[in-house]
């Protein structure tokens, strides 16, 4: 079955802006998890237990809209307050789940919830 | 008022029978509780059912405003009511701040401009986030949300509809009303619907209302004429005849007389006739002085009518289910429990008649109509010394009985009251004129001397006035007020330190420390 949404991997504060300003006008959802190692798991316990809740709800996403999955970088540059996601995006922990330039999101447990994760891709 | 409401009147709904086949012999709903309204009443009442367990649901609709606004879940207070009105409040005191600032040493480039597209879209983006907060919190509370508009089919049932006119059906053991109110327009008045907006608008503006002028006396009209003016706009109130009706007269001709003295406009005793668009966009308004008979006229860019607000009834179809209503006020008639005439169905918040207006209130009444109904509590919701704060440029807090209303229920000999003008330590520096800085403490004149009304008029009066409101409720006298002590240096050590009565005719001007 073809996918409705369009699915966007991308490392880095720049990336994913580079990544948003391609998709003007775009319903863009984008989930931000702390890196992943050479084994493919991330630092962030939360991440690893959130990300298959998400992917589970992806084929809710509205059709047209954009998933971007961003890797926001190692834990010192996350924990460091100023860097660039805290500053700019106003991100407050990983895993965090948003609808881009809309105050809908869902922070850290907020996302273990898959209802709550259905809801925002399938409520107005 | 209670001799027009009789409440507790066995009527028939009406479609009984229709619905009868629809709902099962054993009573199973579809709900435990069915709210109407998601403003603060709707949502406080559902999410509380919902923590014992029920099966709850809230719809939620908004009609759009004549001008075309509209939001999200959360009701007036969220979207066009009291947080917007706050940080417009807070954006105008900022201003006055920046100001005073230059006394204190700070070197800030004159003259200081204000942007509202700055300030508009950063207010609507927290309401927006306040929203999402909303249908999160449901959602986390297994509260079913709908955004559709319910009206009443019988005790039990509510027909619900989408935007698209979709019909849907829902049964509920019990039913709640809370649709709150809308702004009232003057529909008598020509040009008043197409070319005037309403507090449901000015918050939701792409653009700022520039020169306004907002017809109508009660707090929304001077709390949006106060912000107004605060962020440097030509803002105008035209009064019928008295400023904040039902509130301590004295206090009001303090606050408007605060407001007059830094910039609002006011037109006493005078009416609008009629509001026509001028070919720049502008609008003319043309209205009557009341005691001359004259006629004037000016232009506008805005027209904000704040003339009263009418309770959202109209869709819900309560007479033909036999829900009482006050026919004076149109609101529903709620007994002490909230209870309307009509067994299971209740009404809180702005809807119910002879309730406060206010977000605390609904709030609290909406948690114990939902422990009485599914907890085991009994506890009715006590309406007695609510405080209130109006948000005006000289804020004013207040809890308990007005001057007029204490000599109403006493009398002037059985009344003393305790009153200063003092002057906030800032506002020295700053060189501000604090002469309607004002409280006054209405106590009885036996005994140990309750308090029974508190007013103060100043900055920060709400967080001035919410641990007095504590006081009052526990009964606390005058000579309970002399033992305490006050904190030093503020505006709030004043009322600890009041002792000059109206009945000695001193003069009430604090004087030093």
């Amino acid at each position: 079955m073809a996918r409705q949404y369009e699915e966007v991997t991308v490392r880095g504060y720049d990336e994913f802006m580079k990544a948003v300003s391609q998709r003007k006008g775009k319903d863009v959802f984008a989930y931000f998890s702390g890196s992943k190692n050479e084994q493919g798991v991330s630092w962030c316990p939360d991440c690893v237990k959130a990300e298959p809740i998400v992917r589970g709800e992806l084929g809710y996403l509205p059709p047209g809209s954009v998933f971007i999955y961003c890797q926001v970088g190692e834990r010192p540059y996350w924990k460091d307050p100023n860097n660039e996601f805290k500053k700019t995006l106003k991100l407050s922990g990983v895993p965090t789940l948003l609808r881009y330039g809309t105050p809908q999101k869902l922070v850290e447990e907020e996302c273990f919830k898959k209802d709550l994760v259905r809801m925002m891709f399938t409520e107005d | 008022m209670a001799a027009l409401c009789k409440w507790r009147h066995r009527l028939k709904p009406a479609g009984f029978f229709q619905n009868a086949v629809r709902r099962q012999l054993s009573d199973n709903y579809d709900y435990d509780l069915l709210v109407i309204g998601g403003g603060s009443g709707g949502l406080a009442c559902s999410k509380e059912a919902a923590q014992f367990g029920k099966k709850v649901a809230v719809l939620d609709y908004v009609e759009s405003s004549p001008k075309g606004t509209k939001w999200g879940l959360g009701g007036t207070c969220v979207n066009v009511g009291c947080i917007p009105k706050k940080l417009m409040h807070q954006a105008a005191l900022l201003g006055g701040a920046v100001k005073d600032a230059q006394k204190y040493g700070w070197r800030i480039p004159s003259p200081i401009t204000h942007d509202w597209l700055t300030m508009a879209p950063a207010v609507q983006d927290y309401i927006r986030s306040l929203n999402w907060g909303h249908r999160v919190q449901l959602q986390d509370k297994k509260v079913k949300y709908l955004n559709l508009k319910g009206s009443l089919m019988d005790g039990h049932t509510v027909k619900a509809v989408s935007k698209t006119g979709k019909e849907s059906v829902l049964t509920a053991g019990n039913i709640v009303i809370a649709t709150g109110g809308r702004p009232k327009y003057p529909t008598h008045i020509p040009g008043s619907l197409e070319y005037g907006i309403s507090s449901d608008d000015i918050f939701w503006l792409k653009e700022s209302p520039g020169k306004t002028l907002v017809v109508g006396a009660s707090y929304i009209a001077l709390e949006c004429a106060g912000f107004l003016t605060g962020i440097g706009l030509d803002a105008s109130v035209m009064v019928r005849s008295i400023p904040l009706r039902g509130f301590d007269q004295q206090i009001a001709c303090l606050v408007t007389d605060y407001m007059g003295s830094y910039g609002t406009k006011f037109h006493w005793k005078c009416s609008p006739s009629k509001v026509e668009k001028l070919e720049t966009g502008r609008l003319l308004v043309s209205w009557t002085d009341l005691d001359s008979g004259k006629e004037d006229q000016d232009t506008f860019d805005t027209v904000l009518w704040a003339v009263g607000r009418a309770p959202e009834t109209r869709a819900l179809n309560l007479e033909k289910v036999g829900v009482k209503m006050n026919r004076e006020t149109g609101k529903v008639c709620v007994s002490a429990d909230e209870a309307t005439s009509v067994p299971h169905i209740y009404a809180i918040g702005d809807i119910a008649d002879g309730r406060p207006e206010l977000t605390p209130t609904a709030i609290q009444a909406g948690k114990l109509l939902a422990r009485r109904l599914f907890g085991k509590s009994s506890e009715l919701m006590d309406y007695d010394c609510v405080p209130t704060t109006v948000f005006t440029p000289l804020e004013y807090g207040s809890v308990g009985l007005s001057e007029e209303e204490a000599v109403r229920r006493h009398g002037e000999d059985g009344i003393e009251v305790f009153h200063a003008f003092y002057k906030p330590l800032e506002f020295t520096v700053a060189e501000r004129d604090a002469s309607h800085c004002y409280i006054k403490m209405v106590c009885l004149r036996e005994g140990a001397r309750r308090i029974l009304g508190f007013h103060f008029t100043g900055p920060n009066a709400g967080e001035v006035t919410q641990g007095f409101a504590l006081a009052i409720k526990c009964g606390a006298t005058y000579t309970q007020l002399m033992a305490t002590v006050g904190i030093h240096p503020t505006s709030a050590e004043e009322i600890i330190k009041l002792h000059i009565t109206k009945r000695s005719g001193l003069d009430p001007t604090v004087t030093g420390c």
